[in-house]
């Protein structure tokens, strides 16, 4: 009888429990979905809005902008040949750039990770480095090397007597200098998925008679496939919508691309929002599709590498080839880092960029510190410095908690409704930084309580605009952990937040932490957002850069930008450095 | 000089000393006036001009009025219309002031503005004015710009632009990009003549977004010559850069700005002071010596450096043909440079 009653007992009580579970989930779903409404849905709408009317939505009030709704934006821009060349352009110059960052990015993944190459930690350190400098300073320092007039590299071949000529003002100069500059972005993702991959998959086939290099294609890289696929579609996705490098490069031979369009479509006067926001949606039609395949490609396999079991990390002893790989780990840090880092501090340092030949470069007379007294003569640079790292701070925190319930949700539960999240957290990749700016505005400036005007405004445009990028980063990692890791600490009688606080978060550190810092640095980087949303009280760092770009002083705005990149190293050194030893979350070697 | 004329005159001169402070000050507005923009402090200033620039007109109101703060946000002519749209629309206008060097995208938006006008409105000169509400704060010069390393031959004329011995040497500002060089490309065709843009066209010049980067290229010798505003060009040529810069005997396109304070505004009275400063002749004398701007007033306190009255024609354009043509010619424009909208 007791048995009965305490088995009856029992069973209502995990009936109860079984109902406050799913209310529990209903309401995490609806919670998710409440933020992602206002963060996503919202702006997005607005900017559908935009481009299906000719009315700005704030000014002329929702209900007459619904009233003037008309596919013309749309029949204009599709109609535009400029349009069309502006899109094979950008196909063109992202997918050869994709291909050349692949390639490069994972060679190096693979050099530092799994080989025993010399000072392979400080090679890894170093090559995240461009990632601190944004688009705008990375094509203005490759325009100072490249240039087909005035570039030091030609400048150097002339003194050298040699008949060699560079022009990276062409689209192979584009294709060139995204590869090179996006690479570390599929290091980032493709190093911690190799660092996590369990090497007995490799001793197998190593025992079975296959060579290293079999080896890496047959098992490493299939292994860590979603890492390369999601790192391979994401540099594609962030170079659609990067306008800085061609902008610069582009520019002086008319090469368009649909951000520079864009772009020129809001600069103009007066500026063309309707017509940009429509020629956005194609940016979106083409990002989606994109996305769509990845995940066509990805579903249906399992990848899990990390498993139960312990292992070490191999690495792989190349004997005297090891200084072959030191030597393209070399050849890479001085493409990637070292020269533009030389064009950029001869510009900072150096009084005018007028270089007539080699001996002028090295005329010591030439350089002062006069950029540098300058910017911080402006009261505007420390108050930008401030509000940078305040509004980096906020979005990495409350960005990675964010994406870290959303990648959860989507990867870990069944619950219904994840779908729709994935969905909706990846769109604003989709959306261009400049017009989406004004879609925030147009979306959030209403807010009742005063949201504009403050560093929140920003924060949660940055949060909502690298969603996708936080998420996917840190898919990756729960992608590879083991169910069975989290079973067993629900055989142990632990609760979903109790195993999520065990497991899940300490094994998926290192991306996590990754993942706020990759969110950090693109949050201080970030322009195209901000340029609606700063108000006199909250100018962060980019957009005073992008003022004194703008006011066309190559010197200040290599000098602050400079002092953009020391920060941002210090910044995440040291927080690499208070992280250390605690584990493995080094995102210096993670990232 | 005997010890008594001596003395008047060291009396005199203390008096002077003494009193021109107050005395100039009342230039910029009454007593109520500055005491109540002293007591709000501050002003949020809109302008599309460029920072660095605006940040020396700044710190030089500083120097008379230290205890006001001016707050800037700078944006291209299109972005900050559409800000100021926006939050306008909003009810969450911030701006104290809005400056613009469009004033055709300005005219629309003046009933956001309220009434003003600066102690010697009666100076200005009315080719100027588009509006009761609007002042040009700043006015701005079209010269042509060349760098002295690379030009042996120097142009010394618009027309010059158009030998083929400069192919390929030009930079230009493309005609869709705002106000100053809408200004520009309409005084080429109707003083120029109306083949003057396929003629400069045929040497193939490089286009320009801003004629901040045309500057910035100039100097580093990416192009060679480049029609640029004055004040754009002149801070360069100042610090050393190799630069040489002329007015053209043709004429020299200017551009006004339009200025004035919104209806909402928080700090109107520090708004008024900061424009009143900026109008007077104090203000338009540090303008044109340390900027390179021109001034609207009708007896020009100063000129900038190279530029003698007696030779160069301002030339201003008429407002209602700046409105009426802009679309129709800047097609044709994009047409015949063959830049691609």
């Amino acid at each position: 009888m007791h048995g009965q009653a305490d088995r009856r007992s029992e069973a209502m009580r995990s009936a109860s429990e079984g109902t406050r579970r799913r209310a529990f989930t209903g309401l995490w779903v609806a919670a998710l979905l409440a933020i992602l409404t206002f963060l996503v849905i919202y702006p997005v709408f607005m900017l559908l809005l935009g481009a299906l009317t000719d009315t700005n939505p704030v000014v002329d009030g929702i209900r007459l902008s619904l009233s003037h709704l008309s596919i013309a934006n749309f029949l204009a821009v599709l109609a535009n040949p400029n349009v069309a060349e502006a899109l094979l352009n950008t196909l063109i110059a992202c997918g050869g750039g994709t291909v050349i960052a692949v390639a490069i990015g994972l060679l190096f993944s693979w050099i530092v990770v799994r080989t025993n190459t010399p000072f392979k930690g400080f090679i890894a350190a170093a090559s995240i480095l461009p990632l601190f400098a944004p688009p705008l300073v990375a094509g203005v320092a490759w325009a100072i090397l490249g240039s087909p007039k005035t570039g030091l590299i030609n400048t150097m071949f002339k003194w050298m007597g040699s008949d060699l000529r560079v022009d990276l003002y062409s689209m192979w100069g584009l294709v060139f200098v995204f590869g090179i500059y996006y690479a570390p972005y599929v290091y980032m993702f493709t190093s911690s998925a190799l660092r996590n991959m369990d090497p007995s998959l490799e001793e197998a086939a190593e025992i079975s008679g296959a060579s290293p290099v079999a080896t890496l294609f047959t098992v490493t890289f299939p292994l860590i496939m979603p890492a390369i696929v999601s790192g391979m579609l994401l540099s594609f996705i962030v170079m659609l919508g990067i306008y800085g490098i061609p902008a610069v490069l582009g520019a002086p031979t008319n090469l368009n691309v649909l951000t520079t369009y864009i772009f020129k479509l809001t600069n103009w006067s007066p500026p063309l929002y309707n017509t940009a926001a429509a020629v956005a949606i194609i940016l979106m039609v083409v990002t989606g599709l994109l996305v769509y395949l990845q995940q066509k490609l990805l579903s249906g396999r399992s990848y899990t590498t990390v498993a139960g079991k312990a292992f070490r990390p191999r690495s792989l002893d190349l004997g005297p080839w090891r200084w072959l790989t030191f030597a393209i780990g070399i050849v890479y840090l001085l493409i990637v880092v070292v020269l533009p880092s030389l064009a950029l501090i001869v510009a900072a340092f150096r009084k005018f960029m007028f270089i007539r030949d080699v001996a002028s470069l090295f005329d010591m007379r030439q350089y002062s510190l006069t950029h540098f007294e300058s910017i911080f003569d402006n009261p505007l640079t420390m108050r930008s410095i401030y509000n940078a790292v305040e509004v980096g701070v906020i979005t990495a925190v409350v960005g990675g908690a964010l994406a870290f319930a959303i990648g959860y949700t989507i990867h870990r539960t069944r619950v219904s409704g994840r779908g729709a999240i994935d969905l909706i957290s990846t769109l604003p990749v989709a959306i261009p930084g400049l017009v989406v700016g004004v879609a925030y505005l147009w979306a959030w400036i209403g807010v009742p309580g005063g949201l504009y005007g403050t560093i929140w405004i920003l924060a949660l445009a940055f949060i909502a605009r690298f969603m996708p990028d936080t998420v996917k980063a840190l898919s990756t990692s729960f992608l590879q952990i083991h169910r069975e890791l989290e079973e067993a600490a629900w055989v142990c009688g632990k609760g979903m937040l109790g195993t999520i606080r065990t497991i899940v978060l300490p094994l998926a550190r290192p991306g996590v932490l990754a993942s706020m810092t990759l969110l950090f640095v693109l949050a201080i980087r970030e322009l195209g957002s901000s340029l609606f949303l700063y108000t006199s009280n909250t100018m962060v760092m980019s957009v005073l850069l992008l003022d004194y770009y703008e006011g066309g002083n190559i010197g200040k705005t290599a000098a602050f930008s400079l002092v953009q990149t020391v920060l941002l190293g210090v910044l995440i050194g040291g927080a690499n450095w208070l992280s250390r030893g605690s584990a493995q979350g080094n995102v210096a070697r993670t990232g | 000089m005997d010890r008594r004329t001596f003395t008047t005159l060291a009396l005199a001169s203390v008096a002077t000393l003494a009193l021109a402070p107050a005395a100039q000050a009342q230039e910029f507005g009454s007593a109520e006036l500055i005491a109540a923009a002293k007591s709000e402090g501050k002003l949020v200033y809109y302008t599309a001009n460029f920072a660095e620039i605006e940040q020396q007109v700044i710190k030089a109101f500083n120097k008379r009025f230290p205890e006001i703060k001016v707050e800037m946000v700078r944006a291209p002519g299109g972005q900050l219309i559409t800000r100021v749209k926006t939050e306008a629309a909003a009810g969450k206008l911030i701006a104290d002031v809005v400056d613009h060097s469009d004033r055709a995208l300005m005219q629309p938006l003046e009933d956001l503005f309220q009434d003003y006008a600066p102690p010697n409105a009666a100076d200005y000169d009315p080719h100027a004015l588009i509006s009761p509400k609007y002042w040009p704060r700043a006015t701005i010069a079209w010269s042509i710009a060349y760098n002295t390393e690379l030009v042996k031959d120097p142009p010394k004329s618009w027309m010059d632009l158009t030998k083929p011995q400069y192919d390929k040497l030009i930079g230009q500002v493309f005609a869709q990009s705002g106000g100053t060089t809408w200004t520009r490309i309409m005084f080429e065709r109707q003083v120029l003549g109306e083949d003057y843009w396929a003629k400069q066209a045929a040497t193939h010049p490089v286009l320009y977004p801003s004629g901040a980067p045309t500057a910035d290229a100039l100097v580093r010798g990416e192009i060679a010559i480049a029609p640029l505003l004055y004040n754009v060009i002149y801070q360069k040529k100042k610090d050393g850069a190799p630069i040489e810069i002329f007015f053209p005997p043709e004429g020299a396109p200017v551009n006004p700005y339009a200025t004035g304070i919104p209806k909402t505004a928080a700090h109107p009275n520090a708004a008024k002071l900061f424009l009143n400063w900026c109008l007077s002749k104090e203000g338009q004398t540090f303008m044109i010596k340390e900027l390179g701007n021109l001034t609207s007033l009708k007896t020009p306190p100063a000129y900038p450096e190279g530029f003698d009255p007696k030779v160069v024609k301002l030339w201003y354009p008429k407002f209602d043909e700046y409105v009426k043509l802009h679309a129709a010619w800047v097609a044709d424009w994009d047409k015949t440079f063959g830049y691609r909208q």
